[in-house]
């Protein structure tokens, strides 16, 4: 065997062990929810059944929690979006002094631990009188949220052309009629996606959300604190579903994508990478 | 309807740098005008001028006798034809068209009858619901024309709009757009740095150099007569030889040229004895002579190019170092026209133009 | 600032581009930060003294830290551990991501990253538990380990810090491996063949080439699970046992078991401190700006 195809031998095997290592821990918390033992685990295997989900259907912290992350999610989503667009639309449009500081204040929430936009947002609106709870933890997760939204924007924005505003205008658009038929309609797969993501985002933060949650519980936090206090398999069955869940989400949302870069025949890798925290 | 388009001591500064010096121009009513020059002359800035996109430094424009200052983009009565179309990719063939007048809420029904009647006039009715990115480069080359003419402008302005076309379809454009100009009677304003576009379909042309129009002329008499050493050189092709202007007869004027002797021409600029001068002879108005005689000079071939109907030739003269240009018709007696032959060629005084150096640009 | 956006959109949707810019960036960026730092810097007083005699600025706060051995024991450990975290995610992510981008073919890599893409969508609490499974007492890991006859009795693997790193290197790899596999995809593969034709070893080649032009990814990566591991208070709250406590669990504590929320706020910005550090000496190491990081 020739020293390169050990190497790529070597590669492989390096490959398969690295998918292993990412989805093992994954199929062993989803089986566990089938594990008719009180503790979750695989082993020893006690006997299959679904009694968990029925637990999980009957818990009602579960259905508050789901129902304020709902909430919280869709409210980051429409905060979030419209100031994602509104920093991308700017810093695509203004040339001149300040511009790489302002970019760089955009970004800072993105390098900003989780924990320390908790603490700042909670004690920042305690001073004007707003405590914890769901306003507060969306106005927290929409500061970093925000910034996810203004780079998927601003990466679709940057392959824009600008002649095609100035052919409507020269054809008698008015500014906000370019704006509404030309820039609106091209930014509109890129607003989706990060629709969808600052929707998932909100839905699956953990650290910002633990400081500024008040007495509102959301889903994140509740499946932590039941993994520290009263740990059932019922949790794994949560987790079974969020998964299922997420993949179709990922899923489709992978698939839009990649529709939508053949047609307009864009590397597909460069058009919104998907991040998460 | 008056159409004509009218620069009044227009200049364009951006910071220090002059793009377009004080220009005074008239462009008539359906006229079919040109700016030609090299890329960063200037030209382009002054469409975008003419089309509001930008407001000049100084001076005015006016359009159809109407005064453009503060008239935004969108108000003037002017359309345009993007160097690179700008078609709108997400709308359909019949929906760019019909842009311009949704945007100044024309319903739907008047929109359908305009763009079906432009899909005949630019002989492509059968491509109204086509997506952009279906269509051939000719065949958007024409929508956008369509979606030009559509918001029916007095003067449509066009931005090199040819030159993403292979040779052959860009020549036949030509055509087709000039067509369209007589159709329509609009006025349009064409820029480009293809001087044959320029000469095959324009009405009159304005040559600009460096933020300057050098001359502004008819197309054969920019070619016959040019005004400024940069026109006699950018438009068609002229050999140019330098020279000190040793003799005066009226028009006549004889320069030294150096190791290509005494050469003469006549000329439109007032000279004196001493001055440097520029001597543009055109390569087709340079002859075969069996003798040295006046206005004359022996040349070593150093290049034969067979094209066609003609022979285009590359000749040093002795003892110099300048390659000057000479096409012969192929129908001639050419033996002896082999590459390091000696051959004489000469020119008639009245078919050389003189032009003093310090014009020279 | 205004005139640049009000010719290209109009002045209507450029007051709504101002508004909603400026609101962002002052309400929910900049004034949180600067009142967290004004928080830190004023001792912890009841609600009436506030605004009294007493109330003035004092570096109190950020000498706790350095006169409690068990606060800077733990902070330490924060970064080191930290570090290891960002370093062995680094490792563990180079040879995949180097597979991804110039070895495998365009329908291989498209479906790695498709793999790649869901686990990095699913939930940072689920992803722990599942290492929580794992690694409990009775879990699969010390079932198997016994099976096989390598150790005698079950492994307390959630009673030191070695669960928390093996969790977070789990939590964050994927934070690494996408900007380390964006930067060398850019990178024209003819340079590597032409490195390789020129007689560069495997080994000259990733440290000659392919590494210098990843830097702006690795940079970006290294950043990422850093300023996440340092952050993060998921893991160690679930992986963790009271003897292993991260330093994000004391800044907790200090807010909702304390009830001192000035020390709090200090101890907080001590650790936005570092994660700038961090990035600083990232930026520098790698020589890269801040437009190439967060691409």
């Amino acid at each position: 065997m020739s020293s390169h195809s050990i190497l790529k031998w070597g590669i492989r095997f390096y490959i398969t062990l690295f998918f292993l290592y990412l989805f093992t821990p994954l199929i062993i918390m989803s089986a566990a929810t089938f594990n008719d033992s009180r503790f979750p685990t695989i082993s020893p295997w006690r006997g299959t059944t679904f009694k968990w989900f029925e637990e999980l259907w009957n818990d009602s912290g579960m259905w508050q929690a789901l129902g304020n992350s709902a909430i919280i999610a869709a409210g980051v989503l429409v905060i979030a979006v419209p100031i994602g667009v509104a920093c991308a639309l700017f810093l695509s449009t203004y040339r001149g002094n300040g511009k790489n500081f302002l970019y760089g204040l955009m970004l800072s929430p993105l390098l900003t631990p989780g924990v320390i936009i908790g603490i700042s947002t909670l004690i920042f609106w305690r001073s004007l009188g707003v405590s914890g709870g769901i306003f507060l933890t969306m106005i927290a997760q929409t500061t970093f949220i925000a910034a996810y939204v203004m780079l998927m924007i601003l990466a679709r924005l940057q392959r824009f052309d600008r002649t095609l505003e100035n052919a409507a205008f020269s054809l008698g658009a008015s500014h906000f009629q370019v704006f509404r038929r030309i820039l609106l309609p091209y930014l509109m797969p890129a607003i989706l996606s990060a629709a969808v993501i600052a929707f998932l985002q909100s839905f699956e933060n953990y650290n910002t959300t633990l400081f500024v949650k008040g007495h509102d519980t959301t889903l994140t936090i509740y499946i932590a604190s039941k993994v520290r206090t009263g740990l059932t398999p019922a949790v794994n069955a949560l987790g079974l579903i969020l998964i299922l869940i997420t993949i179709l989400f990922a899923a489709a949302y992978e698939l839009k994508r990649r529709h939508e870069a053949r047609q307009s025949q864009i590397n597909p890798e460069t058009d919104s990478e998907p991040i998460s925290r | 309807m008056d159409s004509s388009v009218h620069l009044d001591h227009v200049m364009m500064k951006f910071d220090d740098f002059v793009a377009v010096q004080q220009t005074d121009l008239k462009i008539e009513s359906g006229e079919f005008f040109s700016f030609l020059g090299p890329s960063g002359c200037g030209k382009t800035t002054l469409l975008n001028i003419i089309s509001g996109f930008i407001e000049p430094t100084e001076g005015t424009v006016h359009i159809g006798g109407q005064d453009m200052r503060r008239v935004p983009a969108n108000k003037r009565p002017t359309s345009m034809i993007f160097q690179n179309l700008a078609l709108f990719p997400l709308m359909t063939v019949a929906e760019n068209i019909e842009f311009g007048l949704e945007v100044r809420g024309v319903r739907k029904a008047e929109r359908r009858k305009v763009s079906e009647r432009l899909l005949n006039l630019v002989a492509l009715p059968e491509c109204r619901d086509k997506r952009i990115s279906d269509l051939s480069g000719g065949q958007k080359q024409r929508i956008a024309i369509a979606r030009a003419l559509a918001v029916e402008p007095r003067v449509l302005l066009l931005d090199e709009p040819l030159s993403a076309l292979d040779l052959k379809l860009r020549q036949h454009m030509r055509t087709e757009l000039k067509d369209i100009q007589r159709k329509t009677g609009i006025t349009f304003i064409y820029i480009t740095h293809d001087q044959g576009e320029a000469l095959t379909m324009s009405d009159r042309v304005a040559v600009m150099s460096a933020g300057k129009l050098q001359q502004v002329a008819d197309p054969m008499t920019l070619y016959r007569a040019p005004a400024t050493p940069f026109v006699a050189s950018f438009v068609g092709e002229n050999n140019r030889i330098e020279g000190k202007v040793v003799a005066i007869d009226g028009t006549q004027v004889t320069l030294d040229c150096g190791d290509l002797g005494r050469l003469s021409g006549h000329t439109q600029d007032s000279l004196n004895l001493g001055d440097s001068a520029l001597l543009f002879i055109r390569p087709e108005l340079l002859t075969r002579r069996t003798s040295m005689s006046d206005n004359c000079f022996m040349a070593q071939i150093r290049e034969l190019n067979f094209e066609g109907a003609y022979l285009m030739i590359e000749a040093t003269p002795l003892k110099s170092q300048q390659r000057l240009r000479i096409q012969l018709l192929s129908d001639l007696n050419l033996d002896d026209v082999a590459t390091g032959n000696l051959i004489i060629f000469g020119f008639a005084a009245e078919d050389a133009m003189i032009m003093s150096g310090a014009r020279d640009v | 600032m205004f005139k640049q956006l009000s010719e290209r959109f109009g002045p209507w949707v450029s007051i709504g581009i101002f508004l909603l810019m400026f609101l962002w960036l002052v309400m929910l960026v900049i004034l949180p930060q600067i009142l967290m730092i004004d928080y830190s810097l004023r001792p912890n007083l009841p609600p009436s003294q506030i605004g009294g005699p007493d109330d003035q600025y004092t570096l109190k706060n950020y000498a706790t830290l350095a006169n409690n051995a068990i606060h800077q024991s733990i902070f330490f450990k924060t970064i080191w551990s930290s570090v290891l975290v960002t370093f062995c995610t680094l490792l563990l992510c180079y040879p995949l991501a180097y597979y991804l981008a110039k070895v495998a073919t365009p329908r291989q890599a498209a479906l790695c990253v498709l793999l790649l893409i869901i686990p990095f969508w699913i939930n940072e609490i689920l992803r722990t538990f599942s290492w929580f499974i794992i690694l409990s007492y009775r879990g699969p890991l010390n079932a198997l380990l016994l099976s096989l006859g390598f150790i005698d009795r079950p492994i307390r693997f959630l009673s030191g810090d070695g669960g928390v790193i093996v969790g977070m290197v789990y939590a964050y790899i994927l934070f690494m491996i996408f900007p380390l596999y964006n930067a060398i995809e850019s990178l024209d593969s003819n340079q590597i063949k032409a490195a390789r034709n020129l007689g560069s070893g495997w080994i000259r080649t990733h440290y000659r080439i392919i590494i210098p032009h990843a830097k702006p990814g690795i940079a970006t990566g290294c950043i990422m699970v850093f300023m996440l591991s340092a952050g993060s208070y998921a893991v160690p709250a679930l992986l963790g046992s009271p003897g292993s406590r991260w330093f994000t669990q004391i800044i907790y504590n200090w807010f909702f078991e304390g009830g001192d929320w000035n020390q709090g706020a200090a101890y907080a910005f001590i650790l936005l401190l570092l994660c700038i550090g961090f990035i600083v000496l990232m930026m520098r190491l790698f020589k890269v700006g801040l437009g190439d990081i967060a691409r």
